[in-house]
This record gives C-alpha cells, sequence and structure tokens, in this order.
C-alpha cells in the first residue's frame, strides 16, 4: 500500500505533464503565398472560423476583377504592379497556444516559404508569431489583437490595422463619463456615485492581463473606485468563485475581457448567480461572437461590448454593405469585428504588395511604412490606415477607432448590437441600469 | 455576511459534486487496490454521453443519466475485461501506466471524434435557474440536483456495500481476493461489478455535470487530479471518506470567497488585491499533499 502511494504520487506528476497536439500542412505553387496562423480550433475557434473566411473574401476580391466594388484591390486581377501575380493564403491552426504559434511561424517561413504573415488575434500568439518574424525579417501584419505592448516594442517588421486595447479602454471611460453628463442618449444624467463601483474579471493570457493594466490605468485617472480585478483561465470550466467574489466587490459596473467560451460561461454564471450590476462591458473578443449572442439569446440584452464593426455600419457605408452582402453569401453571418477586421488586415496587405511591387522583405517594409489606404475604401468606420513610423509606437495604424455597442431586442425579436458611443453615430437608446435576470 | 453564508453554501454544493466524481475512484480502488487514471477521461465520456444524448433526441438533459449510467457500466466492464484483467497480473507499476495508456487513448478519442472545441448544454428544465433562499445563498438548480444525486449515489453504494450480499461479496474480495476465491465469491465478476458501478457512477455524475460546465477532451485530467485529492483526502477505499473529504475539498476551493468575506466586512482593501481566485485550485493539493505527509491513509483509510 504504501508503495502504491508513492506511485500515485509519481503517477499525478507524470499526469501534470501532459500535452498533446499537431495540424496539417499544406502546399502553394507561384503566387505570393501569405501565412494566416489564426485559432481555428481550441476555445476561441468560432471566432477562428470567422477570421478566416474575412481573410478569404479578402483574398478573393483581390485576386479577381470587381467592378461594382470601389476598392482598389477590386479594380485589379491579383496584384497589378507584379503581372497579376494571386494572392494565396496558406492557413495554420494555433490554438490559442502561443508556443505553437511559433513553431508555426518558423515552419511557414522556412518549409512554406511565405512571404509574409498575417495573424494572429491573440495577442499572446501574436507577440511570440511577430517575436519570430522580427528575426527571420519576414514583414507581418496584424489585424485583429488589441494589446497596446505589440507595437510597442520597437519592432521593423510588424504593422498593426486595428486600435488597440489602450484606445477601447478610454473609449469605455469616456463613454461612462459622458454617462455622469447626460451626454447619453436614451438616458439622463446619472450621478456618479451610481456608477462609481468597478469590478473586472479578464483571462489570464497576455490580452486580459493587459486589459487589466489599462483598466486600473483609466479608473485612475478618470476617478472611478476599481473595488477588483481578478484573472481566470480561459479554459476554465467553471467560473462560480470568480462571480462571487465579483459580487462581494458589490460594483456597479462589471468589464470583462474574454474569449468565446468563457464569455458565454461567465454570462451564463453571471445569471445563475443572480450577480446585478447596473451595466456589463464586455472587451469585444468573446462578448461580439456569433455564438455568443446565439447561445444566450435574450440574456444579454443590455450587455455592452466595445467593438470596431457593427451591422449598423453597413447602413451607413456603401462599401461595408457590399462586402457584407458577398460574406453573407459566404458563410450565412454578418460581418463581425473579427471578420471585418481580418479582411482589412489582408486588405493592407494587398496594399503594400501593390506599392512594393516585389517581394522583397526590404520592399515589403519599405511600402508598408508608406502606405496610405483612404477610410472610404474600408469595411470598418476608421478614417484609413496609416502605419506610425516614428515615437513610441512603430507599425500602428494612426486612424483607427472603436465603438460600444449594446444588445438590444430588435422588433423582429431578433437579439441586435446598437451603437451607444461614439456620442455621434448613435442608432439606438441606451437601456440603462442593466435589467437583471 | 452575506459573502460568508454565499461561500459555505457554494462550497458545500460544491463539495457534494466533487464527492460525486470521486465515488467511482474510491470504489474501484477499494476492490482493487488499482488506481485508474482514466478516472477523469470516464467523467468526460459521461458529459459527452449526456450532451450528444440531448441533442440527439432533445430531450431534457436531466433524463439522460439513465443512459450515461448504462454507457458508464457498459464502460468500466469492458475496460476491465478487455484490459484491466490482463494489467493486475503484471507489477504495480504496470497497472498505473496501463490506465495512464487508456487515459491518452479515451482522450485523443474524444479529440478524434469531437475536436477541442468546448461544449455546453444550453437548453433544459434547470439550466439557467436558481433559487435565492436569502442570507446571500444563491443556489443555482443543476448543481442543487448534481448534490441531491451525490447524496443519493452515496446512500446506494454505501448500502449496497453494507447492506446486501453482493456488497460483502465486493468487500471480501478487496480484504482478500484469495481467501474470498475459496469461499465460493466469483472474484472475477466482483471485480468488473466494481469497474461497473465504478464507471457508472462517475459517467452519471458527468451527465449531471454538463448541465453547468463545459466539456472538451482534455477536462479529465483536472478532475483525476481533484478526484484523487478527494479520495487520498477521504481514505483510499473509503466510501463516507470520499464523501466527507468532497466537501472538504469543496469548501476548500471556496477559500476565495471567504478571503473575500474578509476584505469586505473589515474592508481592507489590500486583500482585494490578492489573486486569490487564480490560487483556488492550488489549495486543493496543498491539502493532498498535506495529507499525504501527515496521515497517508486519509482521514477514513481502513485498508491496510
Amino acid at each position: 500500500m504504501k508503495a502504491s502511494v508513492r506511485l500515485v504520487i509519481v503517477g499525478v506528476a507524470l499526469a501534470a505533464v501532459l500535452g498533446l497536439t499537431v495540424p496539417a500542412g499544406v502546399f502553394g505553387a507561384e503566387e505570393i503565398k501569405i501565412g494566416v496562423i489564426y485559432p481555428l480550433t481550441g476555445g476561441a475557434a468560432a471566432s477562428g472560423r470567422e477570421l478566416r473566411a474575412g481573410a478569404e473574401l479578402a483574398a478573393e476580391i483581390a485576386n479577381n476583377v470587381m467592378a461594382d466594388l470601389s476598392m482598389t484591390m477590386a479594380k485589379n486581377s491579383g496584384i497589378k504592379a507584379m503581372g497579376g501575380a494571386k494572392i494565396k493564403l496558406v492557413f495554420k491552426d494555433h490554438e490559442g497556444n502561443p508556443t505553437l504559434g511559433a513553431d508555426l511561424a518558423k515552419k511557414l517561413i522556412l518549409d512554406d516559404k511565405v512571404h509574409g504573415i498575417l495573424g494572429c488575434y491573440h495577442s499572446s500568439v501574436t507577440k511570440t508569431v511577430s517575436a519570430v518574424c522580427e528575426q527571420y525579417g519576414v514583414p507581418m501584419i496584424n489585424g485583429s489583437s488589441t494589446s497596446p505592448d505589440l507595437t510597442m516594442r520597437g519592432f521593423k517588421w510588424f504593422w498593426r490595422t486595428t486600435p488597440h486595447d489602450k484606445w477601447f479602454t478610454k473609449d469605455l471611460f469616456e463613454f461612462l463619463k459622458g454617462l455622469t453628463e447626460g451626454k447619453v442618449k436614451g438616458v439622463q444624467a446619472v450621478p456618479k456615485k451610481d456608477i462609481e463601483a468597478v469590478a473586472a474579471a479578464c483571462e489570464n493570457t497576455e490580452w486580459g492581463s493587459l486589459v487589466t493594466e489599462m483598466i486600473k490605468l483609466f479608473a485612475g485617472e478618470y476617478d472611478f473606485n476599481l473595488r477588483k480585478t481578478l484573472l481566470y483561465a480561459d479554459k476554465a470550466t467553471d467560473l462560480s468563485s470568480e462571480v462571487r467574489s465579483m459580487k462581494a466587490a458589490r460594483p456597479d459596473v462589471m468589464l470583462f475581457a474574454s474569449y468565446t467560451s468563457d464569455a458565454i460561461l461567465m454570462v451564463k454564471t453571471l445569471k445563475a448567480e443572480k450577480a446585478s450590476p447596473k451595466i456589463i462591458w464586455g472587451q469585444n473578443a468573446g462578448f461580439e461572437t456569433p455564438e455568443f449572442r446565439n447561445t444566450l439569446g435574450d440574456d444579454i440584452v443590455g450587455i455592452l461590448t466595445r467593438t470596431v464593426f457593427l451591422p449598423q455600419v453597413v447602413e451607413v457605408k456603401k462599401i461595408a454593405g457590399q462586402v457584407n452582402q458577398m460574406y453573407k453569401a459566404k458563410t450565412g453571418n454578418d460581418l463581425s469585428g473579427a471578420s471585418a477586421r481580418s479582411f482589412t488586415g489582408l486588405q493592407a496587405w494587398v496594399h503594400v504588395l501593390e506599392k512594393a511591387g516585389s517581394t522583397k522583405p526590404a520592399d515589403i517594409q519599405k511600402a508598408a511604412n508608406a502606405i496610405e489606404i483612404p477610410g472610404d475604401e474600408l469595411v470598418v468606420p476608421w478614417a484609413g490606415v496609416k502605419f506610425s513610423t516614428t515615437g513610441d509606437e512603430l507599425g500602428q495604424n494612426i486612424l483607427g477607432s472603436g465603438l460600444i455597442g449594446q444588445y438590444q431586442k430588435a422588433k423582429d425579436g431578433k437579439v441586435v448590437l446598437e451603437i451607444v458611443y461614439p456620442f455621434d453615430v448613435v442608432t439606438a437608446d441606451m437601456i440603462y441600469p442593466f435589467q437583471a435576470w | 455576511m452575506d459573502i460568508l453564508f454565499g461561500s459555505l453554501a457554494a462550497g458545500i454544493l460544491l463539495g457534494m459534486v466533487i464527492a460525486l466524481v470521486a465515488l467511482g475512484l474510491t470504489i474501484i480502488f477499494g476492490v482493487m487496490d488499482i488506481v485508474n487514471f482514466a478516472h477523469g477521461e470516464f467523467l468526460m465520456v459521461g458529459m459527452y454521453t449526456g450532451l450528444l444524448t440531448a441533442q440527439a433526441t432533445g430531450m431534457d438533459p436531466l433524463l439522460t443519466l439513465p443512459v450515461a449510467g448504462v454507457v458508464g457500466f457498459l464502460l468500466g466492464v469492458i475496460c476491465y475485461a478487455g484490459f484491466i484483467k490482463f494489467l493486475i497480473r503484471g507489477p504495480m507499476v504496470a497497472q498505473l501506466l496501463g490506465t495512464f495508456g487508456l487515459m491518452l487513448f479515451l482522450r485523443n478519442l474524444a479529440l478524434l471524434i469531437f475536436g477541442s472545441s468546448d461544449r455546453t448544454v444550453h437548453h433544459g428544465i434547470l439550466v439557467g435557474k436558481s433559487f435565492e433562499i436569502g442570507m446571500g445563498i444563491i443556489l443555482p438548480a443543476t448543481k442543487l440536483a448534481a448534490a441531491g444525486l451525490s447524496v443519493i449515489a452515496f446512500l446506494a453504494v454505501w448500502l449496497l456495500m453494507n447492506r446486501t450480499k453482493i456488497g460483502k461479496a465486493l468487500t471480501a474480495t478487496a480484504l482478500n481476493a484469495q481467501a474470498a476465491r475459496y469461499m465460493g465469491i466469483p472474484t472475477e465478476k466482483m471485480n468488473a461489478l466494481a469497474w461497473g458501478i465504478g464507471g457508472a457512477s462517475v459517467t452519471v455524475a458527468g451527465a449531471l455535470i454538463v448541465n453547468f460546465w463545459a466539456v472538451n477532451p482534455f477536462m479529465g485530467l483536472l478532475f483525476t487530479m481533484i478526484a484523487f485529492a478527494v479520495v487520498a483526502l477521504g481514505g483510499f477505499g473509503s466510501v463516507p471518506g470520499a464523501f466527507f473529504a468532497g466537501l472538504a475539498v469543496g469548501l476548500i476551493m471556496e477559500i476565495p470567497g471567504f478571503w473575500d468575506f474578509f476584505t469586505y466586512t473589515f474592508d481592507w482593501m489590500w486583500m482585494a488585491d490578492v489573486p486569490m481566485t487564480s490560487l483556488k485550485y492550488m489549495w486543493i493539493y496543498v491539502a493532498y499533499f498535506v495529507i499525504m505527509v501527515v496521515r497517508p491513509r486519509g482521514l477514513f483509510g481502513w485498508k491496510h
């Protein structure tokens, strides 16, 4: 028996040291090969599917002439400056694992000989992959990772089209401030003390940890009382102690940074534990996936999420409407923040290649630092794409901006996101306070 | 005080669920001295069974419990007859590595069939409902049902072990297999039965748990570890031990809640900055370690 107990201990140790995986490879011909590394399986697989579809649609438009789209990349078949060379996407699945991502990047660069990389969604993976790209001098464009750190490392081979969490988090506190000043449509000025207590729960990888830092920073700056911050594992099967811990802090405002499955679990747990804050806000990602909406249905009415794209954008931007139609025909879903930004990321790649006129890394680097895509060519509601080349942040698009949406019930009974911030493009009255379950 | 009572209630509820998960492990160990490393994977099989049966037939996940029970019983018996029976002739290490291999096999089989995505039950009579009974105590209906079933399952197993001939035969097999054989007890059958009951109890637990936790092919390990801690705490092979140790582990997992109680009752805000929820599983292994050092046979251990 003593021996068996000892063996149990050894066995438990063995079990703790366990892992696995390995996905498939792809071949290509003489096209311009862009390696695309996204989370195609795992907790963020739902977002991964959208990211993939967004990039594929952009490649399709770039590789064919689509006269009715007023986009530069739709006017030519392939890259005109390179004799109509076609874009070929080589997809890899990082499963949300930074180490795997770095390995895949090496494989793409050394085995598949890609000319550039697009990816990776999870900031933690983007971080390791961009480090590999930097090491090999291979250009990488990132369309959807929002950890502020990524563009503050002085990398010369990394460019990011999306605005990042520092901007988004500031947007949130601007919004809360607006709420106290009566600027929010449909809500009378709320006394500051009613929404002063804040608690935040973020997933514990790179992205969530940094969102926590940003929340701490701006809560101080805007004079809110941050009662509790906690990090949780995004693969958690149970979040009830986290939710109870947040509840214990009696916050008026609950903030989250979650990926898909944990966002769903979080909201279910909030409901089960009867949490009743006045405002629930998600830092997009999981909070705006179709799964989140389809799974939770009416339970999410009133929840806010920051986002970079809403179907309502389609009504004000013709190009977004056209692309959305194509995307819907392809996938059955409307464009989302994930797919629209992935689309825009690849669109930036096309512009860079067109300007570079070659696949030489040095030419691509020069071109990327010089391109400027006007806002009216983009599906996202930004002023354009232009990368910073000086200052603290290198390679960051300086023309991006964010939105805050709120889930509301439309007349037809569907749950849709309405824009409540910025205050000048609002599409509906805000529901305040959040109606407890 | 709301926080304290809320955490106590949540801890007890969670503890009962965890005890149910550990029950099968302790039965199998009690009868056969075999440590089943694939225990968490059995739980996963139960979760997938409940989930898929509910989705395929459109019935409430709760009604899938008998299906999960049958699947678990068969799984246990098949594992025993096709695999374990041969392993127990070998040395202890072979048994350990054998069930370890079974764990890898089941996990990767699930990965192959279901993919690595999380899956959850979204609809059901109890899903998403909870009762608030005052003093900060909130009882989610799904966990309440699981806790109730846990009590029933423990009573049933306890009665089976202590009040029936089969139970006596199982105990006899556990105490001295050779002597039991001389007395005419079919020890092979008893072993298979132990695996069947062990398998069924854990898959039923899985089918209940899937009502409130997500399932993916990798989740077995965490529960194997927790079940080990419970069984070690309660004493290997002890049925009542598993129950009370389960409660203890449930309360241990609520340490962050008790921490919050002190934080906000006395307004010691520095305590709010300690990442207690991130460390919630750590205390279980601390307890496991302490019990291994101080009292290796566990609180209720009775063998050897």
